[in-house]
């Protein structure tokens, strides 16, 4: 087990599954975690190829690794650790989200922006892939 | 939770043990930040854009490790950079980054809408049409039409289809059988190990037309075309009773009665 007590947790989640996830990298000594989400693997009948794909992500990265309530599971490890602040990444998911509101009512909350593919724009039109691409090739690649 | 194993099949024997809901096989596709770097080293930009719609072309089988973030789209784009690739050599490759990160942004704004119609089919039919239920004979693929039995089979097995198998599936399931994107999404998600919600669905509603001004469809010509006739040459229903004979026109009127289309579809290739 790494550093008992540790001020800061790291929170692991499906999408930033690299040891160069911007929030392992900026908290290098803290404990970090992943927690299978036992509801969603259920709801959407998530086939056992998946979780051994991930499962070997995960086996790449310094995290400890639980399953359950996701909530619940961060909860009761904020507090094992003795934690005050929960580093995460960013994520477009609604159930990310909700949790993460959810988490921020207990804990300080820290998420981190994974490096994007084009800058941020004041405006971008996403009506239709063309129009965001119009925007996009200016910016994705020198030329 | 464990994180020692002597082997891959120790994994797989405890992941069937602590997730007893987990169905089906194990993917000969390996997770983690090692596959995904060496399968980066393999891309083949110059070929990509040329062959990327054909079964056997240069597809780099990264969006597993782009879905999970093992790596990232900028990380890519700039791997790409440091090899010194000029711009018309990875612009295909660009774009369909570009299309996954399109796909996120929308699902920032739409969250859980990404589920529902993002407009009505251009198909003639209403979305009351379309029935809830995956027929069993595709899950089982027993269809009889040897392409799509094929498919069906290699996405519970290996959690992959190229994309254009995925194009074709979906019409088939939704534009040929009348089901709902939905449920074809959800089938597809508990097995691709790119399964993301916002690629994905939205890539199906792209198929159905609740997110395009007409639906995606193809004819036998056209798959026969991208796959060397794999399938089609010892197919009993060739030239007879294939679903998918026809010609583009001809097609549209036999799925599409209803519909008021543009009369001419020029489907050589796939759009995107």
């Amino acid at each position: 087990m790494p550093n008992y007590p540790s001020p800061t947790l790291v929170w692991v989640h499906g999408d930033s599954l690299s040891p160069t996830n911007p929030a392992l990298l900026a908290y290098p000594d803290a404990p970090a975690v992943w927690v299978w989400d036992e509801e969603l693997l259920n709801q959407w009948q998530i086939s056992r190829k998946r979780i051994v794909f991930i499962y070997e992500c995960l086996l790449e990265l310094p995290v400890e690794i639980r399953q359950g309530n996701v909530m619940e599971k961060l909860t009761q490890l904020m507090q094992e650790y003795g934690a005050q602040k929960l580093v995460t990444t960013q994520s477009p998911s609604p159930r990310f989200q909700h949790i993460c509101q959810e988490l921020s009512r207990q804990f300080t909350l820290e998420i981190l922006a994974i490096p994007p593919l084009i800058p941020p724009q004041k405006y971008l039109d996403l009506k239709r892939f063309s129009r965001y691409w119009k925007v996009a090739e200016k910016h994705i690649y020198p030329h | 939770m464990q994180r020692e194993f002597a082997s891959r099949e120790d994994l797989i024997a405890y992941v069937t043990q602590v997730f007893p809901g987990a169905k089906g096989a194990v993917s000969e596709t390996v997770g983690g930040r090692r596959a995904a770097l060496y399968k980066l080293a393999q891309l083949q930009p110059h070929s990509y854009g040329d062959t990327r719609n054909y079964l056997d072309g240069a597809v780099t089988g990264l969006s597993p490790y782009i879905r999970h973030g093992v790596l990232t789209l900028a990380e890519v784009r700039d791997y790409l950079q440091s090899q010194g690739h000029p711009w018309s050599v990875v612009e295909p490759f660009l774009r369909q980054l570009a299309w996954r990160d399109y796909w996120q942004k929308l699902y920032e704004q739409w969250g859980e809408g990404i589920w529902q119609d993002r407009e009505p089919y251009k198909t003639g039919f209403t979305a009351a049409d379309y029935g809830e239920e995956l027929p069993e004979e595709i899950i089982n693929g027993t269809t009889g039409l040897p392409c799509m039995d094929s498919f069906s089979q290699e996405l519970q097995t290996t959690g992959y289809l190229h994309n254009h198998v995925r194009l074709w599936l979906a019409a088939y399931i939704i534009h040929w059988r009348r089901v709902k994107w939905q449920t074809g999404a959800a089938w597809f998600l508990m097995h691709l190990l790119d399964g993301d919600p916002a690629s994905n669905n939205l890539s199906w509603q792209w198929v159905a037309s609740t997110f395009s001004v007409k639906p995606y469809y193809f004819n036998q010509e056209n798959l026969a075309r991208y796959t060397q006739k794999k399938w089609c040459n010892s197919c009993p229903h060739l030239g007879k009773t294939c679903p998918f004979l026809g010609s583009y026109e001809q097609l549209q009127k036999r799925l599409f009665p209803h519909a008021e289309l543009p009369q001419s579809h020029s489907r050589l290739g796939t759009r995107r």
